[in-house]
């Protein structure tokens, strides 16, 4: 289970929180100008990367504050957190320290090092 | 068993994932389809993905035409497979069992038992008293939510999960299908619109054809051809407890008290677990989400709370919109997409892997599959499974 | 030659004898015995069947890794697979054996073991297939009835209770290395929690006496010191009988609480305890396990791990044989010699595999002066006997074997970390080849391994570790003088199993001794082509029973990498799974279970339906009046027909307190409603209400209810029971994330007010008499508006509104006042027959005005278009929720299924709910090809109105099939029945009964 820092109210289990996918993926604001497709890709499509994701979420059981997230999908490590109306972080910032996902051994499936 | 060759230069389909829906789609090409040239590749072990890791409940008692058309062009071909693959699948029909727990379920359960029977399914409406025939431990009116009735297939059932990676494997490579393990493929190569082969840990491998088939990956993949496709990839979990003698004699599912649960050949009790709400690559999910089936579990079934849970693991499913699959072409030429399959794949197994030969082999779909196209999404034709699918597996 | 007290031994309390009985028969133990050394200390000696073959197996270890000793306890719920080696027995306590038939001495199953050729490795699949149907109908049920372990458990209801926990510091393990490290955490700025899984605190202290002094001090007494000063510490807490089972993300752990170990349960009390803890340093101090080697006959009760006989003899005072044989690989068996001989008992044959120059001077000279047969560079051929080693072969130089006789033999083949726990953390962990094992590598979280978990098998230099490896915590600086027994430099050879003859069908050489698997059975699968490791656990089922292969894994590692020809670390790990140990669904599951499963959620008349017969359904979390029972004998459909024949004659009332309502205020309050709902409430007037719809973006019906508009500022919007979590939380999301320019709050009102549905011709008479200060004449009252009063100080809210197609208001009051209100609604509706009534006439009623239910005429495939609410879509707004979805070419389709009414052409005939509707007469039974239905029915009432069945169903262009004749399949048989499409408004078309 995540522990998840809420800017507002400190950190809690990940249980307390309801994720709201992809953030910063604005509303059209002229949709009848959009085609079926466009359109299609705004109600059906979000990001789905292995990696640095920047995803949002709510304190559903909490303060029912949205806000964002930079996490890392492979490894769930929580990267940044950012109010709705904070500035958004650059990726670089975080490609650096990546951490490798463990449990993706070169062989066998359990996490271990191979002997140099 | 299969050899492990090292990849060819180029093949006429290379098939990315060594699951069972991959190796069943070499298979069916192959042996339906007068397709030899193809290469299997799988990042990690055959069978190591979702095909390894659920729970493998087989239905086919879904809302829509479309999905029941689908799931039970499967379920015939399991009731063939043992034979045809000359290795023992273990179906075995027990009967899969979706209980009612409220009037709403009653009136959506009643609707699917008469859509299934149009569809020439199975499915019956059991009341209580039935359902405490065939399984007389469950608890049904001392709970909070009671069992009100269920709706039951007796033809689903579970089968063995490997059994169908390694049958399908070994009939692929008598046919001189390639199957190479250890072999990560890392980006798809396209030109101009046409897809031109694919990048691997082994080095680049040249194909007409791309079928991928790498269920929670998939999109991952999809994005380095350019191609987007409306998946989400979340955790599922799974569980076993310590096997015991039989008690249990058929697979039972609840909804509104989330819980699913088979009793094994071996005596352990399968269960089922919810999918988390957020994406995940990492083949774990939350502690809290087994949690709330196990006291599910324990709500139905209240002498398993002298049960122990034995093993538990989790793996990357990846979620439709409308919680039914996608196999379809797409906009690069060549390039081919069974995916989707969320909560539920292993069920459909043999089916998706033929109509998805037929689709790549034809460049059209079968036309069992026409229907789970890319399309849907822009012009609205969703097979919305959420009602029926809910109770996914 | 049999089992003896060890008088020396401090553990046990001689004077408390304890009598349980196994297979029925009475024995008597101490104690704090566990169940196996308590029948160690009786001589028995087989004590299960195992699962496959149903070989007779003994007690092979002393703890949680048992393989063997696994059993039933009939006494608590039949509670099965129980370890032998861990369950203390208590007074009265009764022990079965597992997996036998008809007894544990002769067993019926064990014909399994001579047709053993058949059931070898991944026997299943190349077998039991053909012909078609005789897997389902032959074979599967005669595996299913063998397969299992022990019978299921008798009737239980758990009670186990959660405890949550956050600190700074966890320490996994008091033994050594996990004391010394608390010690040293005393009265620091932490908080530390000491977790430790057997009923006292020592681990290897306690087991051997391989650490012989500390700080000069007897090992128990600086263990009481430790604990003692522990105790009185202010930041560390012990938990005792608590083992840690699951090790998740961001150092969240999982440790399971025997809270009865070693006593009788009371059932009135919670059994099991499960932590929850959240910490942000973990230190694993859990030391390791030993591992066995593979001999013929290696699982024949007698074997046993030599460093379980070592722990029977320190920890239980229970020498479970006085001369054993000794076979081993590594030097940690020295110290079990060496207790055997100073309680004045000698070893039948010490035989180790090493050679002379790594077993080194000192244990030889050791073994000659003590006059000790040992044999190096030798190992075990085999044992037999029946049903218990009686003779032991040894092989000597090679070729020669020489046999001896003794009832056990005592085998190490080395000392694995316990890894488990720090790979569930991600942690990586490497290969060592001098351990001959893997250990831990890189950690992924805050995890800190000390002790033999690390790797570090020297109890001198455990201190010094422990002193570096916490240094960056700071922690005190104590003296610590470690000394130990014998040699500290572990030393041994590689050995995985030994060169064996073949006797017969019954002599196996076992890698798993859970799940029966042989040594064999996994070459023959790497012969077969098997080379992946999991493929290989898979196939096998090595290492996947109940102990998960925790003393044999890495023996099948070496194994398969020996004729792959690879490094063990070239063939890799499988993963290390959750739980370390069988976890109980009890503790999971904890106190959220019965009556705590789910809220249960109810009005502020709830008492009042329960004493007027009310029969209540679930919706939500909601406990809703379905219908009253006028009387006992009353069916549901009697009172169905009552309650909705009477308030259409004269009033009914509906308790509708589990509406969801939202309060919506600010500036932009009417931008937001018309972005938020399909209709327009720009030019609504000020104190009227409107049926409102809810899409999502995929333009289909999410949600409908009632918005009231106060002014451009102020809304409240009811929600279906159901959906108001959902609404509200669209709402949330829409304003923060979407626009947040717009300055509006939205906020639950569900709980602060209590509302009634009155409705009927007489409702008007009824809320005169109740609220004489309101006027409710059409022209000042009229339909679609609402007032605000002051109720006895309260603000009450009064709205003409009607879900029934009659004459109605909804009555909205603080919920203090609800019951009192209720009843003198009654006071005065009594004399105008007001009857109550519950959800079921509810749908009814307005199934005959041809109002549609969310949830029941739609299934998130339905638009506002397709139930021909065209009027309800503002078309002259910009935007609003889903609007862009309905001109899609799907949803803008002519031929979408949509809304209609359908009455049965014979009015006896009743249509069932959810049947479908086709245009055939009869169908085929069964059905062989699919049947084309042009859609189905969504509510289906016998009208007591126009005495018979009206129905709703969703078709096909609908709309233009009025007037047609269709069928509707039924679950009664293969004829159905004739229906006509009608207009789903069958009451009132022209809305005169509502807005006069």
């Amino acid at each position: 289970m995540i522990l998840i820092n809420c800017p507002y109210c400190g950190e809690r289990d990940q249980s307390e929180f309801s994720n709201g996918g992809e953030a910063h993926v604005a509303r059209p604001e002229n949709s009848d100008s959009l085609n079926d497709k466009d359109w299609g890709q705004y109600v059906f499509y979000r990001d789905n990367p292995k990696g640095i994701f920047y995803e949002r979420w709510v304190h559903s059981h909490g303060c029912r504050k949205w806000f964002n997230a930079v996490r890392n999908t492979a490894t769930d490590e929580i990267l940044k957190i950012y109010k709705v109306d904070e500035k958004t972080p650059k990726i670089d910032s975080f490609t650096n320290t990546l951490k490798t996902p463990s449990g993706e051994p070169k062989v066998g499936s359990g996490n271990f090092t191979v002997k140099k | 068993m299969w050899k492990s060759p090292r990849p060819k230069k180029t093949y006429d389909v290379i098939v990315v994932g060594g699951g069972g829906h991959g190796l069943g789609t070499a298979y069916y090409l192959a042996k339906e389809h007068g397709i030899k040239n193809i290469a299997v590749i799988e990042k990690g072990w055959l069978g190591g993905g979702n095909t390894g890791r659920n729970t493998t409940i087989i239905r086919s008692n879904y809302l829509w035409n479309e999905s029941a058309n689908l799931y039970d062009h499967s379920i015939k071909l399991w009731e063939n497979l043992s034979q045809e693959l000359n290795y023992n699948m273990m179906f075995s029909q027990r009967g899969v069992m979706n209980l009612a727990h409220n009037e709403h379920d009653i009136k959506e359960m009643k609707r699917r038992v008469s859509a299934n029977r149009l569809n020439g399914l199975d499915t019956q409406w059991l009341e209580t008293k039935e359902i405490k025939k065939l399984v007389p431990i469950m608890n049904t009116d001392n709970l909070r939510y009671p069992v009100l009735g269920a709706a039951f297939q007796p033809r689903g059932g579970v089968a063995r999960h490997d059994a169908i990676a390694w049958g399908f494997a070994m009939r692929a490579d008598e046919m001189g299908v390639d199957i190479i393990q250890n072999c990560e493929a890392q980006s798809i190569k396209t030109r101009s619109g046409k897809v031109e082969g694919v990048k691997t840990s082994k080095g680049f491998i040249r194909a007409k054809k791309v079928a991928v088939v790498a269920s929670g990956h998939t999109s991952v993949l999809a994005k380095t051809a350019g191609v987007r496709l409306p998946l989400q990839s979340r955790p599922l979990q799974a569980l076993v407890s310590e096997p015991i003698k039989p008690i249990i004699n058929t697979v039972v599912m609840s909804n509104a008290v989330h819980a699913y649960v088979s009793q094994s050949d071996k005596g352990e009790l399968v269960i089922g677990a919810g999918t988390d709400g957020y994406n995940s690559f990492t083949q774990r999910g939350g502690y809290d989400v087994i949690e709330e089936t196990v006291r599910a579990i324990v709500e139905l079934y209240p002498i398993f709370g002298k049960m122990k849970m034995l093993r538990q693991w989790g793996g990357i499913v990846d979620i439709c919109p409308d919680a039914s699959p996608i196999i379809s072409k797409c906009e690069i030429k060549g390039l081919y997409f069974n995916c989707g399959w969320g909560t539920g794949g292993f069920k459909a197994t043999p089916g998706s892997a033929n109509v998805f030969a037929h689709t790549v082999a034809n460049d059209e779909p079968h036309k069992i599959n026409a229907p789970f196209n890319l399309e849907r999404f822009s012009d609205g034709r969703l097979i919305d499974e959420h009602g029926a699918a809910a109770v996914a597996h | 030659m049999s089992a003896l007290d060890n008088k020396k031994s401090s553990y046990i309390k001689k004077n408390k004898k304890v009598s349980f009985t196994f297979d029925g028969k009475k024995y008597y133990g101490y104690k704090g015995d566990t169940i196996a050394s308590a029948l160690l200390r009786n001589n028995v000696r087989l004590i299960a069947r195992s699962f496959k073959y149903h070989r007779p197996r003994g007690i092979y270890t002393c703890g949680i890794e048992e393989p063997n000793a696994i059993v039933q306890i009939l006494n608590e719920h039949n509670e099965p697979n129980a370890r032998a080696t861990v369950k203390q027995i208590y007074e009265g306590m009764k022990v079965d054996s597992q997996n036998r038939w008809p007894s544990l001495n002769l067993d019926i199953g064990s014909i399994n073991n001579l047709l053993s050729p058949m059931f070898s490795a991944g026997f299943y699949y190349k077998t039991f297939m053909g012909p078609k149907g005789f897997w389902k109908k032959i074979y599967e049920p005669i595996i299913r009835r063998t397969a299992g372990l022990g019978k299921p458990p008798k009737e239980f209801r758990s009670k186990s209770i959660h405890q949550n926990h956050n600190v700074d510091i966890v320490i996994v393990g008091a033994g050594l290395s996990g004391l010394i490290a608390a010690r040293k955490l005393i009265d620091t700025e932490y908080d530390v929690l000491l977790l430790e899984q057997d009923s006292f605190l020592g681990g290897v202290l306690k087991n051997s006496n391989k650490v012989e002094q500390i700080n000069n001090q007897e090992v128990n007494k600086w263990i009481k010191e430790t604990e003692r000063l522990i105790k009185i510490s202010t930041n560390i807490k012990i938990l005792k009988n608590s083992l840690v089972t699951s090790y998740n993300f961001t150092n969240h752990l999982i440790a399971l609480e025997d809270k009865f170990a070693g006593k009788a349960i009371d059932t009135s009390k919670s059994e099991l305890t499960l932590h929850k803890i959240r910490t942000t340093h973990t230190i694993l101090a859990n030391g390791h396990i030993e591992r066995f080697i593979s001999f013929r006959n290696n699982d024949l009760p007698g074997v046993m791990l030599a460093s379980s006989f070592e722990k029977y003899i320190h920890r239980y005072g229970v020498i479970p044989e006085t001369n054993p044989v000794i076979f081993t690989n590594n030097s940690t068996t020295v110290t079990l010699l060496k207790s055997l001989v100073d309680l004045g008992h000698k070893p039948v044959a010490y035989v180790d595999a090493r050679d002379k120059n790594k077993i080194g001077k000192k244990l030889l000279t050791y073994l000659k002066k003590n006059n000790i047969p040992f044999y190096f560079n030798a190992e075990i051929e085999g044992c037999d006997g029946n049903k218990k080693v009686e003779t032991i072969s040894i092989r000597k130089n090679k070729n020669k074997i020489i046999k001896v006789k003794s009832s056990m033999l005592c085998v190490s083949g080395g000392i694995n970390p316990d890894i488990h726990l720090f790979t569930q953390s991600k942690g990586l962990v490497k290969w060592d080849d001098k351990l001959i094992t893997f250990k831990p590598d890189v950690p992924f979280q805050n995890t800190i391994t000390i002790g033999s978990v690390s790797g570090n098998y020297n109890y001198e230099k455990t201190h010094d570790e422990i002193n570096n490896k916490l240094s960056f915590l700071k922690p005190k600086n104590i003296e610590m003088k470690i000394k130990i027994n014998d040699t500290n430099n572990f030393n041994i050879k590689e050995l995985w199993e030994t060169r064996h003859e073949k006797k017969s069908n019954w002599s196996k050489s076992f890698i798993d001794l859970h799940n029966d698997v042989t040594t064999k059975d996994l070459k023959q699968a790497v012969v077969e082509g098997f080379d992946r490791i999991e493929h290989l656990k898979r196939f096998t089922t090595n290492s996947m029973g109940t102990d998960q292969g925790k003393i044999s894994s890495i023996n099948s590692l070496g194994i398969v990498s020996k004729i792959l020809k690879k490094e063990i670390s070239e063939v890799g790990t499988t993963t290390y799974r959750p739980p370390y140990a069988p976890l109980s669904f009890s503790a999971i599951a904890g106190r959220n279970t019965y009556e705590f499963y789910d809220p249960q959620r109810k009005t502020p008349i709830h008492n009042w339906h329960i004493n007027n017969k009310a029969i209540f359904e679930d919706v939500g979390q909601w406990k809703r009046p379905w219908y009253f029972k006028e009387h006992d004998s009353e069916t549901m459909h009697q009172a169905v027909q009552r309650e909705s024949k009477q308030t259409r004659q004269t009033a009914g009332i509906l308790d509708g307190s589990t509406l969801g309502k939202i309060e919506i205020k600010g500036k932009d309050a009417l931008e937001f409603m018309n972005l938020m709902y399909t209709n327009p409430f720009t030019k609504m007037k000020p104190m009227t209400s409107r049926y409102a719809l809810m899409l999502g973006e995929d333009g289909m019906i999410k949600d409908d209810g009632i918005v009231c508009k106060f002014n451009d500022k102020h809304f409240i919007a009811t929600t279906t029971s159901g959906g108001a979590p959902k609404v509200l939380a669209d709402m949330e999301e829409y304003l923060q994330t979407e626009w947040p320019h717009l300055q509006v709050y939205v906020n639950s009102i569900t709980e602060q007010f209590t509302t009634f549905n009155i409705s009927g011709p007489k409702s008007r008479d009824i809320m005169s008499k109740v609220f004489t200060e309101v006027d409710f004449s059409n022209e000042n009252f009229p339909f679609m508006t609402f007032k605000v009063f002051n109720y006895k100080g309260t603000e009450a809210r009064i709205m003409r509104a009607s879900f029934t197609g009659e004459l109605g208001y909804e009555i909205y009051i603080t919920p203090n006042h609800g019951l009192e209100l209720w009843k003198r609604i009654f006071h005065h509706g009594n004399v105008f027959d007001l009857v109550p009534y519950g959800t079921e006439t509810m749908h009814l009623l307005r199934a005959e005005k041809g109002y549609v239910v969310i949830g029941q005429e739609t299934d998130g495939t339905v638009t506002p278009i397709d139930l021909n609410f065209n009027w309800m879509i503002g078309k002259k707004k910009k935007d609003f929720i889903g609007k862009r979805s309905l001109t899609r070419s799907d949803t803008a389709r002519e031929d979408r299924k949509q809304l209609v009414g359908i009455v049965p052409l014979d009015k006896s005939e009743f249509i069932e709910e959810g049947q479908h509707v086709v245009e055939r007469e009869r169908l085929p039974n069964p059905i062989k090809t699919p049947v084309e239905y042009l859609g189905h029915v969504s509510s289906s009432y016998h009208s007591p109105n126009l005495n018979h069945c009206i129905a709703m169903a969703m078709i096909k262009g609908g709309n233009k099939l009025m007037g047609k004749k269709l069928f509707i399949s039924s679950s009664y048989g293969t004829k159905n029945i004739a229906v006509e499409v009608v207009s789903p408004v069958f009451i009132d078309p022209e809305n005169k009964r509502l807005t006069s």
